[in-house]
């Protein structure tokens, strides 16, 4: 499951505090989802132990963490509690996994859910690299187009027909990034297929995603 | 004689650039303009330039065409997704504009509204075939607009930036889309300038080169860190350090750098720092009062 991932952000302390906060008397529990959360160390054992210390800390009557095999997908709550009994006990549950697990268990556990972490973009593991922002879902894939590298996601303006004019000596306009640009011109000149570049290309068609 | 036909004619064009104000009262930046009465070809007004939110240019090229300037109204992708930059254009020639620059736009968190969501719906070359469209009477979808505009639409380019490869694809994707004119980044450097002329020369479309008279060496640094682009050389900001009257200086240096690239462009663009007091005496120095 190395080759993708959902990039997550652990909410600051106090912001998951208002949230539980809006369930007094509620028997919480923290649930980690064992594929990208847990990869990236945002929803992993040690992160939903810590979480529910955390919070039983703060005097919130909190069951021990939970670990789901993967929050997104899954047959039924039936099967998610024969696998993890506790969870039927839970009033209420704080999901440290993508926004889909958060949706996900919702759905299916009738319960309320409270999402511990931000969503922020699809990426990749490379090692011990996390490769943010690598795609946004634009549901029409061009990236043969741009060398593999896609520039609606890795340009900050979603440049598709060239750099913008911002762009200067290899570096992006918005601060601490690279021109993905430079590098998909670079690698297309070395493989000479420049010329893929050439063609106007028209904007996305946001309604395919519908 | 309007703009477009100052282009068409082969004259030496002069524009400058104002701003819309950051409240309600168009009156200062109108008695502005003013000064301009006379010493230009058009008026370029900026759309919530460097990402700081200011009033929509529509409303002030419309006031400035009321007092018989032609103007250039900037339209970047960052605010507007394709039915709100349709809805301006329509907008735009009903309310007397003719000229539009199309650009991308600086990225919102480089202004003051870090927060916003940057639209980037379309971009610049996609912008300058939906004014091509909309002048020959049809929407973005191919449907019919009930009387077509009729815009005359330039882009911009920015002649330091490296590789100069990558600026030019850009540049000719734009060209095919019909611009008809672009406008550069301040240029400080003739040599960089003559050398980007040089390289564009055959696509055969006419330059107007950027101009910012510089006020002192520290505005100068200041801008050579924060601008993406600029590159003022270091003789001349050193020239500026040692001036006794450094806005004259700033001047000068203008003056000298619109001699050099004079035969190489098509046309300046005066986008001074803090208004159009001097504006006047620059193009009186150059000849071009
Ligand atoms: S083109 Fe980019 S944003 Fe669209 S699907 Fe491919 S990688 Fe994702
Ligand atoms: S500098 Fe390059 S990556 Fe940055 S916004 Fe412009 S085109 Fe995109």
């Amino acid at each position: 499951m190395d080759e993708h991932m959902i990039i997550t952000r652990l909410k600051p302390i106090e912001e998951i505090l208002t949230m539980v906060g809006k369930f007094p008397a509620s028997t919480i529990c923290v649930v980690g989802c064992s594929i990208c959360a847990r990869k990236i160390q945002t929803g992993g054992e040690t992160q939903v132990t810590s979480l529910a210390a955390q919070l039983s800390s703060h005097g919130l009557d909190m069951l021990d963490g939970k670990m789901v095999k993967h929050a997104c997908s899954a047959k039924s709550w039936d099967e998610l509690i024969e696998e993890n009994p506790a969870l039927a006990q839970a009033d209420t549950l704080l999901v440290l996994s993508c926004g889909a697990g958060v949706s996900l268990l919702g759905r299916i556990s009738g319960k309320p859910v409270l999402p511990g972490l931000n969503t922020t973009s699809i990426g990749g593991a490379l090692a011990n690299d996390t490769l943010e922002g690598v795609c946004v879902m634009c549901g029409e894939c061009d990236v043969a187009i741009y060398a593999g590298l896609c520039p609606k996601s890795g340009c900050p303006k979603s440049q598709i027909n060239g750099p913008c004019g911002g762009s200067s000596d290899g570096d992006c306009e918005v601060e601490g990034r690279k021109c993905i640009w430079v590098t998909i011109y670079e690698i297309l000149e070395c493989r000479g297929m420049l010329e893929l570049l050439d063609d106007i290309k028209p904007p996305v068609c946001h309604d395919r995603r519908l | 004689m309007g703009f477009a036909d100052a282009l068409d004619s082969g004259k030496f064009i002069v524009t400058a650039e104002v701003s819309p104000p950051r409240g309600t009262d168009l009156l200062d930046i109108l008695s502005e303009a003013g000064q301009l009465q006379g010493l230009v070809d058009a008026v370029n007004v900026t759309d919530n330039q460097r990402a700081m939110m200011r009033m929509s240019p529509l409303v002030l090229c419309h006031k400035l065409a009321e007092t018989g300037f032609d103007t250039i109204m900037h339209m970047t992708c960052r605010d507007r997704n394709r039915l709100a930059l349709q809805s301006d254009l329509l907008a735009a020639h009903a309310l007397g504009i003719h000229n539009i620059l199309a650009m991308s736009g600086d990225y919102p968190t480089m202004g003051d509204q870090p927060s916003s969501k940057p639209v980037f719906d379309l971009d610049s070359v996609q912008l300058l075939q939906l004014i091509e469209k909309m002048n020959s009477g049809f929407d973005f979808q191919d449907g019919p607009l009930d009387s077509p505009t009729s815009l005359c639409a330039g882009t911009v380019a920015n002649p330091g930036a490296r590789p100069l490869a990558l600026q030019l694809l850009k540049l000719n994707k734009k060209v095919s889309a019909k611009a008809r004119f672009i406008q550069t980044q301040a240029v400080f450097d003739a040599a960089v300038f003559n050398e980007f002329a040089d390289a564009i020369k055959s696509i055969g479309i006419p330059i107007i080169a950027g101009i910012i008279p510089l006020r002192s060496a520290r505005g100068a640094r200041f801008m050579n860190d924060k601008i993406p682009g600029v590159n003022i050389p270091e003789d001349d900001i050193k020239r500026m350090e040692t001036a006794a009257d450094p806005v004259s200086e700033g001047l000068e240096i203008a003056a000298e750098t619109i001699a050099n690239i004079r035969p190489t462009c098509r046309g300046i663009h005066i986008m001074p720092i803090g208004g159009h007091g001097n504006t006047r005496r620059l193009l009186e120095i150059c000849g071009l009062d």
